[in-house]
């Protein structure tokens, strides 16, 4: 099968967890034997085969006055691309990710007459709200894309019911698959982490991953800080991630000082050290469509304690991979780290129960397989 | 020759629609077929029977014209291939900024030529807006993309010539209430198709 993946992120190009995502899923389907091309955003118009993929970036223009507009340009972009490519090659559907790829793909979908497969990975209103026309706009662009696709695919299973439930969708059309974790970079990978950087020798890391904005909950830990280091004096809190972070670590540092650090951002591979080393993360995400960094931090033998909300949920199972805390509730979060932090023995079972499931239940080998079986679908 | 006229709007006594209009009848009493197609906003129009029209309705509302009209063009593609099918086009004419992604589209998907009209251009209209920046760049890319470029009036043309930059050898001015102008857009399309299948050959 040739599906055709547009995706304003692909690797190196990321920003958020789209670009991994596409990437690894079309990775997948390349070593199954399918045939995926993926045409993305890039300063210039390239073309680069990469692990079976096939790759083509296409510009997008300097005069947009916002990123709806940006997108609407960069669409029709990358329709004239996946025309130019039709005329060598014929694509069995086009698979858009999110709703800056509604444009391009749905335009796509009507010139060349394919059927049409959307992943929503979050929604606006639970990012930032409806507040003005602005964001109506971009949720407009989400139903449209919901409404011309033949099968849409969210990436958690609570999500599913909010996307049926946002775009008035029929049941039938929504399909969940989770996200996955590529295990072999995990294991692949070196640790090669100068850990003194970070903390002293007996404290135990207490890691946050994520962008800097309040609906990744990083002030709800911040409250959470005093009472776990009350009770837990060798906790060290690192928060790796962009966005907020001057305002959060002001916050942060009248609370508890030298107790917490912001790296700001971490690359790829110090971050999967920083994993590795870690006691636990903590993800107190107050919206969280699915939430990558559980699986990661499983792939990595570490537990998590997450928000019950989202794909959090499905992700950690309480007391089993790790522990659940009540959404936007420091004292919640403050209890659960505690417990985590004073039974080291306790919270390595976690890890161990954590790192099984990932390989029972979140490898890309059968999302690949389950979103090709939704292909199949798009194509009756 | 099956023409296919794109227009954002269609309807009695709006300019542009005056203007298709007049195209349209001109050469279905010639003898060709024209489609033109059409955002629906429910206002009447009248035109000669021979002529097909098809307006679609657009169900996306955006915060401001260029979004929409981006949009709106994914429709209007979508009508295209729907309505014409299979059959063969000779001519796509695109109309106005609003209209240059389907235009572009089509014709590169269809291989067949494409004709632009600029009834007027984004810096003739003050270059006031808050997307004028993107508006005059797809204005760019429609005269870059199109194989004949039509304006109305000699201040449209230097505008055209100087600010977006196209050869004068693709212009041509066509005053829509001179006396045969139809047959001048009729004679551009004919020299249009003939170039395109030596081309092919």
């Amino acid at each position: 099968m040739r599906p055709l993946f547009i995706t304003w992120e692909y690797p190196p190009y990321k920003a958020g967890g789209i670009a991994s995502h596409c990437e690894d899923l079309a990775t997948t389907m390349a070593s199954q034997g399918h045939e995926p091309v993926v045409i993305t955003y890039g300063d210039k118009r390239e073309t680069e085969y990469r692990d079976g993929v096939e790759i083509h970036r296409v510009p997008a223009t300097d005069s947009a006055s916002d990123t709806v507009t940006w997108a609407m340009h960069l669409g029709h972009q990358m329709e004239k691309k996946a025309i130019e490519l039709s005329k060598k090659k014929d694509f069995d559907l086009v698979h858009a990710h999110d709703w800056m790829a509604v444009p391009g793909a749905t335009g796509i979908k009507k010139t060349l007459g394919l059927p049409m497969v959307f992943t929503v990975h979050s929604t606006q209103k639970g990012r930032d709200g409806i507040d003005s026309e602005y964001q109506e706009t971009i949720h407009n662009l989400e139903w449209y894309g919901t409404y011309e696709a033949d099968e849409v695919i969210t990436v958690g299973r609570d999500f599913s019911e909010e996307v049926k439930h946002t775009y008035d969708l029929p049941e039938e059309k929504v399909n969940y698959i989770p996200n996955g974790v590529n295990l072999e970079k995990f294991d692949d990978h070196s640790e090669n982490l100068n850990r003194s950087e970070y903390a002293l020798d007996y404290e135990q890391i207490v890691l946050f991953v994520g962008r800097m904005y309040p609906q990744k909950g990083p002030g709800h830990l911040i409250e959470a800080m005093p009472k776990i280091l009350n009770q837990a004096p060798d906790a060290k809190f690192i928060m790796c991630g962009s966005g907020a972070t001057e305002h959060y670590k002001g916050i942060a540092k009248k609370q508890v000082g030298d107790k917490v650090h912001f790296p700001g951002y971490v690359p790829d591979e110090e971050l999967l050290s920083l994993m590795k080393r870690a006691r636990m993360t903590v993800a107190p995400s107050v919206y969280e469509p699915f939430g990558i960094v559980p699986l990661e931090a499983a792939a990595c033998e570490t537990p998590t304690v997450g928000s019950y909300t989202g794909g959090m949920k499905d992700t950690i199972i309480h007391e089993y991979t790790g522990l659940h805390t009540y959404p936007a509730d420091p004292g919640s979060i403050a209890q659960q780290v505690e417990r985590a932090l004073n039974d080291p023995g306790w919270s390595d079972w976690l890890g161990e129960n954590a790192r099984d499931r990932v390989e029972d239940n979140f490898r890309w080998e059968q999302i690949s397989a389950w979103t090709t079986g939704i292909y199949q679908n798009a194509l009756k | 020759m099956n023409i296919v006229i794109l227009s954002k709007q269609f309807h009695d006594g709006e300019s542009v629609s005056e203007y298709v209009k007049n195209i349209a009848e001109s050469l279905t009493g010639s003898g060709h077929q024209v489609t033109i197609i059409s955002f629906d906003d429910g206002s009447y129009y009248s035109i000669r029977h021979e002529v097909q029209v098809k307006r679609f309705p657009l169900h996306f509302d955006a915060d401001n014209i260029y979004n929409w009209s981006m949009m709106m063009n994914n429709e209007m593609k979508g009508r295209v291939e729907e309505v014409i099918g299979d059959e063969e086009i000779d001519v796509i004419h695109a109309n106005d900024w609003t209209t240059i992604p389907g235009g572009v589209a089509l014709s590169k998907h269809r291989e067949v030529p494409l004709a632009l009209t600029l009834h007027s251009t984004e810096n003739e209209r003050g270059f006031g807006g808050e997307h004028s920046e993107i508006i005059s760049e797809l204005e760019w890319q429609g005269a870059y993309e199109a194989d004949a470029v039509f304006v109305n009036r000699e201040d449209t043309k230097n505008s055209v010539l100087f600010d977006l930059e196209t050869p004068e050898e693709k212009l041509e001015v066509i005053d829509p209430l001179g006396d045969g102008w139809q047959e001048r857009v009729l004679n551009k399309y004919t020299e249009l198709v003939k170039h395109e299948k030596e081309v092919k050959n």
